[in-house]
């Protein structure tokens, strides 16, 4: 009775399995020769061929370079009018007024709504250029007709920005896509 | 007493009297500035003109904002001492014509001076102090003070109560935005005061440094000059000629920082310098949040 070690019993039982295993993959392994006779010859054999021709390909990296993030924000696409989502693109030249109103980095207006202490509302105008007096002569305007009241504005020359009291963010921000910013 | 006090009131009130009727455009003492703080030498040359004739060497390689028009410099050579300048360049305004924060300049001052400080300061406490386990003498009948240990803080030689303990960091960061923007208003406020120039490259004819002094002088540029290239390596001659001035200083521009450009009167850059910079402080207002850090690969970032 031939005595076969467990060690080679377990090695055996590995290329089966693997082989098993790889069969189940196409186009992964190759075409192992029919397993009739010659078993464990027939198996060397295809250990042998595969191990012999390895190649290697970096073509498959493009499917990891296409995942990694980019660092900078993109232009959004050409909308005419108003985008589905209800984003307004700004006016193609800026409008003729003594004041400017940049965009945030994401493409949107900088007008946000603060409410601190439970009970504080205030709107924030950001990223203005220019004659920021004018700029916030024409808000007080907008939203006298709006609200009918007299609302305070704190006006910060040296960080270019304009407090309104109340949360009125909605309304600046359609006002100033109106107007072309 | 209260004779000579009313006298020496009075005597300020007189004066306070005078400046409330002389003219409303008096200025008062703490805001008049010296006459001689600007050399009128400096401001002879203007800005270069609509219809000069020299060739624009260089445009903005990065988009414009519509309502923003390129600043305009002209672009000098440091071959020889009295030329011309070659042509004109473009300077992008968000990076050479922001507004004027001297709260960022200040905030990021401090910060370069004290993020690196640790002060070893050190003092010794009560129970540091050598000696002192001991209870000088009995609580009571001694007839003197009452006192556990002759290494208190209120004996001479005692330990100190609340002093410095220790080294200790004076390390934190600003948002990296700020440090930023910080370095465009600098580089837009020495642009708006005239302390910048463009210069074409940093090739000297010799590595005299008396011929780069003359040359300083003859141009007016100022009493300390900052000169910034691109890359790490600098020519020879400009290396040898620096080496032993105190005032006229090298730096690549990775290095640049507001420090060294309020140290310095003028700041020179040259071309390359302008593109670099251009390109790195602008990214900063179109990029995303970071998703992890920038050791880590980014599709667009080398």
């Amino acid at each position: 009775m031939k005595r076969i070690s467990s060690c080679s019993m377990y090695k055996m039982s590995v290329r089966l399995l693997t082989l098993r295993a790889l069969r189940g993959a196409p186009g992964l392994c190759r075409r192992t020769p029919a397993v009739t006779g010659g078993f464990r010859a027939a198996y060397s054999a295809a250990t042998r061929d595969q191990r012999s021709v390895i190649t290697e390909s970096t073509d498959e990296y493009k499917f990891v370079e296409r995942l990694i993030p980019p660092t900078r924000i993109p232009d959004p696409p050409k909308h005419v009018g108003v985008a589905p989502s209800g984003w307004i693109p700004p006016a193609e030249s800026p409008p003729p007024l003594p004041y400017m109103i940049r965009r945030s980095r994401m493409h949107n207006i900088p007008v946000y709504s603060d409410l601190t202490h439970g009970n504080r509302r205030l709107t924030l105008v950001r990223k203005v250029e220019g004659d920021i007096w004018a700029l916030e002569k024409d808000v007080r305007e907008y939203l006298r007709q709006v609200t009918g009241k007299e609302l305070p504005t704190q006006v910060n020359e040296v960080t270019m920005t304009l407090k309104v009291k109340g949360h009125f963010e909605q309304e600046l921000k359609d006002w100033l896509a109106s107007k072309g910013f | 007493m209260l004779r000579f006090s009313c006298l020496v009131f009075s005597r300020g009130a007189a004066r306070r009297f005078a400046s409330s009727f002389s003219s409303e455009t008096a200025l008062p003492p703490n805001l008049r500035l010296p006459s001689n703080l600007v050399d009128p030498d400096r401001l002879r040359r203007p800005p270069p003109p609509e219809d000069s004739s020299l060739p624009l060497i260089r445009k903005c390689d990065a988009a414009l904002p519509a309502h923003l028009s390129p600043v305009r410099t002209w672009v000098d050579t440091l071959e020889s001492k009295d030329s011309e300048p070659l042509g004109l360049t473009e300077l992008h305004p968000d990076v050479f014509a922001v507004s004027p924060r001297l709260d960022i300049l200040h905030a990021v001052e401090t910060w370069q001076r004290n993020y690196k400080r640790i002060s070893h300061a050190n003092t010794k406490v009560r129970s540091e102090v050598r000696g002192g386990g001991r209870k000088p003498w009995n609580q009571k009948g001694s007839g003197r003070a009452r006192h556990g240990s002759i290494r208190s803080p209120l004996w001479r030689g005692g330990g100190v109560s609340h002093g410095p303990r220790g080294p200790k960091s004076y390390y934190y960061m600003l948002p990296m935005k700020v440090r930023v923007q910080g370095l465009k208003v600098a580089l837009s406020s020495k642009m708006a005061q005239q302390y910048l120039h463009v210069v074409d490259s940093l090739n000297i004819p010799t590595p005299d440094s008396q011929y780069l002094l003359e040359l300083i002088r003859s141009r007016h540029w100022g009493e300390s000059v900052l000169l910034v290239d691109v890359s790490e390596e600098f020519p020879e001659n400009i290396l040898q000629a620096t080496e032993n001035l105190k005032t006229v200083n090298l730096i690549p521009a990775i290095g640049l920082n507001v420090h060294s450009m309020l140290k310095h009167e003028a700041v020179i850059l040259t071309l390359d310098t302008v593109r670099f910079l251009e390109e790195k402080l602008l990214w900063h207002d179109e990029r995303y949040t970071f998703l992890y850090p920038l050791k880590l690969p980014y599709s667009d970032f080398p």
